[in-house]
């Protein structure tokens, strides 16, 4: 009886799932319909409604928006940056975190505070002085931005870095040194390949932060190189219009990559997502 | 993980390098940077201006970057205080100098301001000439001449008028309008006027060009606006008219006009779905380029904004400008010099004179251009038998006194809380009284 | 080794440490000193004490609304995200058929950015409100629930993967001794699964709290304030303040340094809440 109870329960669940599942999927589906329909279709009432003879236009919303904000450009700036970005993080904060962690001292107790300090403080508090400081020092263009993702990312990165670092023990360095390596070799031949299931949870993190950063790229390089989600609020151009059109297409094409990214790395994306929740 | 590492490593030296490379100017060449106000035609300014300019003189680059819409003031505040600053800006008007007297250069000496034709029409500070119009542009109600015609031939129409020229004051506009509205069907179109755009960004053609007529009417001219500390709105009622006329016989029900941009409505006119929509020659264009554009050429025309207003009968269309281009005086001396070589250039040389009608679509102000060397384009005609009109006289921009931006936002959300059935008219008003007063002291008048 | 490696300060230490004094230490350090200051570039400030702080109040009072309504939106998004975000994750440990599929398509929209997020569902709610011939800017109430619709609809997949890892660690013995003792699902639920993803559920509230405390992106590309800044949150009113208008840089900064420790006093909140769980335990 109780068997009988929970299969129609498990039913309804499942039923309760599918129609979920459907509510995700809907706004990613209305935009992907709207995205070959003509700019009067979509606005207000004709949203909802299928392409037909009167409101399709092929693919020319692609090929409009994607020449009006320069889309591959887009593509191309985000791509660097991200990919820059979080091997320059990796690299420099797990060293920093294995200094830090293995050298005991009022300063790099000092240095730990400062950067878990600066996992809270949010954006808004240093984002004009930043922007205006890195024009002064000329830091602002694609590469220069790096320093900046390297130095903001800096806390969350180091913080989980050396978490780990403390639960490894002292052995397998120290024996390392005994026979003579350097503290480079040491890190590099014993401690980083430890690492590297710390590595891949924060690469995930850092990657999402970075690739869907808004106001970073807008501010420091944003009037002459625009990453994905700066040339998207661009396009409510031309003097309040926007070109619905190609928002829908420029939409598709910015959600494609991570859609993607998302379906071969799913197993360490949650991993590392689950992993970054519990120790921030 | 090593060699991944170690890949991206190179791949980081060798992009930089490029950067650094690119990023360093070509010896010998003189960078001037224009950061340009109007994204309709940005890219004729980087695909047309720039490379005729630089193949008429190589020594000079030209750089030009244009701000997203409503966005020129930040962009330009941001641009100002960075290490390569803009040459060439634009100001809106004399807000816009009291906003940049630390930056703006004098223009006395240029050959550019030279070409002016009435040297009134330049902006001053302390005895120097400070920023020169490039654009005179003229807006109204534009109308579709041809549903117009099809609404007088009706054999029971409400007026006795028998044409839209005949239409002089806001009492016979508002007869024929609400009359077209009760005939919508006979006429083929779905609404009088087009939206009432009030996207985020799109409420520029109320909070600045339909105000106009009334701070004119209580300021009087430009000068005197924009010293005033107060606004007393002595004729809200009479924007009230014209606006709610507007609201009520649009082809869009105003729980709507908030997803509507002022480009929707050029395109409701141009697909021949509404007769009238308040606009000026700059949107030309729009209408031109809309796929299925079904308007005659020379049944595009513009009808003042009537809304009774004292004495209106004798009034025209709003022609001004707030198109001026002021000089960063902290540019270098050479990129000063190649700034007034690429104006003049611009605005005297055939060539540039050919793209500036043609391409760029200006009404001139510069002694440069003969009367006939005006834009080819239906409004631009209209604005200039509107300007040469025998018994009337047109309305000055004095928009350009409003003391901030913040003025215009603050306005653009009453009158969006007032269609939202939120505000009364008269919280309209107060805001505006309010916000004036306010910005004004802010900005020290 | 410790004496090895200490002065290898230069090579360890020092570039991450450069990078974070010039994206945040000194930003952060100017940025508090310019609160205190009327200014329009970074270099020729003069110092005002405390009138910034004073004008972020008195000249409008968008900030406090900011306040007020980002207030509300948290509120409301830390109960629905939370409790839904539970609720999916007791169905997906029932062994359902699809479990992975569904897993897969609920954690989706949280990989996608803040201005896409938000334009997608601009579409999406315009379309719908366009059926009562209204829209987003016809009512703030509408921009308020499309916020928290698009939050939900973003964040409940994340904590929803957090409550299926601890679900999936409520020890199973524990769960078969309350069904031999006849305990029904209710009772299971309330004395025994709960209880024991307490943790869990803590770090999600922060989490889910200072998300909403800190969204701007999402803000911006759906409802940018309008209408009359009334669905303006803290950080757009922050970002407004500093870059529409002119002469208000200092006032910007002051608020951003309210907004720091509004924000920070939520984390020691968190931190206090996890250090007596934890005691408890």
């Amino acid at each position: 009886m109780a068997q009988v109870g929970k299969k129609y329960t498990n039913i309804i669940i499942f039923l309760i799932l599918l129609v979920v599942a459907a509510f995700i999927i809907f706004p990613i589906l209305v935009v992907l319909m709207n995205s070959v329909k003509g700019n009067l279709f979509i606005s207000s009432t004709g949203a909802f409604k299928l392409p037909n003879e009167q409101s399709f236009v092929g693919f020319s919303n692609y090929v409009n928006g994607a020449e009006r904000i320069s889309f591959f450009s887009a593509f191309g700036y985000s791509l660097w940056i991200t990919i820059a970005s979080v091997a320059f993080i990796l690299l420099l904060t797990s060293m920093l975190a294995w200094y830090i962690t293995r050298v005991k001292g009022k300063v790099t107790s000092a240095i730990y505070y400062l950067l878990v300090f600066s996992m809270i403080v949010p954006f808004q508090m240093v984002m004009f002085t930043m922007s205006k400081f890195a024009n002064m020092i000329h830091i602002d263009n694609p590469v220069g931005i790096i320093i900046l993702y390297v130095g903001f990312g800096c806390g969350m990165s180091t913080f989980m870095f050396s978490g780990f670092i403390k639960s490894i023990p002292l052995a397998l360095e120290e024996a390392a040194m005994i026979d003579g390596a350097t503290p480079v070799k040491t890190f590099f031949s014993v401690v980083l390949p430890m690492l590297k299931s710390t590595a891949i949870t924060i690469a995930i993190l850092e990657t999402m932060w970075v690739w869907n950063d808004y106001l970073m790229p807008y501010l420091v390089i944003g009037t002459e190189y625009r990453t994905i989600p700066v040339a998207i609020q661009y396009l409510r151009g031309g003097y309040g219009s926007v070109d619905m059109g190609s928002m829908m297409a420029m939409l598709v094409l910015a959600m494609i990559p991570v859609i993607v990214f998302y379906l071969f790395c799913q197993k360490y994306i949650i991993k590392g997502v689950l992993a970054g929740a519990v120790k921030g | 993980m090593k060699k991944a590492l170690a890949l991206m490593l190179i791949a980081f030296i060798v992009v930089s390098g490029a950067f650094a490379g690119g990023s360093k100017e070509d010896s010998g060449k003189t960078e001037i940077y224009f950061l340009n106000f109007k994204p309709e035609i940005a890219d004729v300014y980087t695909d047309i201006v720039k490379p005729a300019f630089e193949s008429a003189y190589p020594q000079y680059t030209l750089k030009v970057v244009t701000a997203a819409s409503n966005q020129y003031q930040s962009t330009l505040r941001s641009e100002l205080s960075k290490s390569a600053p803009p040459t060439i800006f634009q100001v809106n008007g004399p807000v816009g100098i009291a906003e940049n007297v630390n930056t703006v250069a004098p223009l006395q000496d240029t050959d550019f301001y030279n070409l002016l034709a009435d040297k009134g029409m330049a902006l001053s500070l302390d005895g120097n000439v400070v920023a020169v119009p490039y654009a005179v542009e003229g807006y109204g109600i534009i109308y579709n001449d041809a549903i117009m015609r099809k609404y007088f031939a009706l054999p029971d129409k409400a007026v006795d008028i028998s044409s839209a020229e005949e239409i002089t004051s806001f009492e016979t506009l508002k007869a024929v309008v609400e009359d077209m509205t009760a005939h919508l069907d006979e006429l083929g179109i779905r609404g009088v006027f087009a939206s009432t755009s009030f996207m985020p960004g799109s409420e520029w053609r109320w909070t600045t060009h339909l105000v106009n007529p009334v701070l004119q009417a209580e300021f009087g001219d430009l000068a005197t606006a924009q010293s005033a500390k107060t606004f007393e709105f002595k004729y809200s009622k009479n924007f009230q008219n014209i606006f709610d006329l507007y609201l009520n016989n649009s082809i869009t029900p105003k729980g709507m006009i908030g997803s509507k941009a002022d480009a929707d409505s050029m395109a409701e006119f141009a697909l021949g779905q509404v007769a009238m929509v308040q606009n000026g020659n700059w949107a030309a264009a729009q209408i031109l380029g809309t796929q299925g554009n079904v308007v005659a050429d020379e049944d595009i025309k513009f009808l003042p904004i009537y809304m009774d207003l004292e004495g209106e009968e004798t009034k025209g269309i709003n022609v001004g400008t707030e198109n001026y281009l002021a000089f960063n005086k902290n540019a270098s001396a050479e990129a000063l010099e190649g700034a007034d070589t690429f104006l003049t250039w611009l605005y005297s040389s055939p060539e540039g004179k050919e793209i500036v009608t043609n391409d760029l679509m200006f009404i001139t102000p510069f002694s440069s251009f003969s009367s006939d060397e005006v834009p080819n384009d239906p409004l631009a005609r209209q604005v200039n038998i509107w300007m040469n009109k025998d018994g009337v006289t047109s309305i000055p921009w004095v928009f350009n006194g409003i003391p901030s931006e913040q003025w215009k936002a603050d306005f653009a959300q009453a009158m969006l809380e007032y269609i939202n059935g939120n505000y009364t008219w008269d919280q309209v008003t107060a805001t505006a009284q309010d916000a004036w007063a306010r910005e004004a002291e802010l900005t020290g008048r | 080794m410790e004496k090895a490696l200490r002065k290898y300060f230069p090579l360890f230490a020092l570039p991450a440490l450069i990078c974070f004094s010039l994206a945040f230490l000194i930003p952060m350090v100017w940025g508090f000193v310019l609160s205190f200051c009327e200014f329009a570039t970074i270099t020729d400030a003069t110092f005002v004490g405390f009138q910034n702080y004073v004008r972020a109040f008195t000249v409008d009072n968008y900030f406090t609304q900011a306040f007020w309504f980002t207030l509300g939106f948290t509120i409301v998004t830390v109960i629905s995200i939370n409790i839904l975000a539970f609720a999916l994750a007791l169905a997906l440990t029932r062994n359902i058929p699809g479990t992975n599929a569904f897993r897969t398509i609920f954690f989706m929209p949280n990989l996608i950015g803040g201005i896409v997020l938000g334009w997608i569902w601009q579409v999406v709610l315009n379309g719908v409100l366009a059926g009562f011939e209204k829209t987003l800017l016809s009512d703030a109430s509408y921009g308020f629930w499309g916020l928290v619709i698009l939050m939900n609809w973003q964040n409940i997949g994340y904590m929803m993967v957090i409550y299926i890892a601890a679900i999936q660690n409520v020890p199973t013995d524990m769960l078969e001794a309350a069904a031999i003792d006849g305990a029904n699902g209710r009772t299971t639920l309330f004395k025994i699964i709960i209880p024991s993803v307490m943790p869990s559920i803590t770090i999600c509230l922060f989490l889910t709290l200072t998300n909403g405390f800190k969204l701007y992106d999402q803000n911006l590309a759906l409802t940018n304030g309008a209408p009359n800044h009334q669905t303006e949150m803290l950080a757009l009113n922050i970002f407004n303040t500093f870059y529409s208008r002119v002469g208000f840089e200092g006032v910007g900064q002051a608020k951003a340094v309210i907004f720091t420790i509004l924000v920070a006093a939520i984390a020691l909140l968190q931190l206090v809440a996890t250090r007596r769980k934890e005691v408890e335990n």
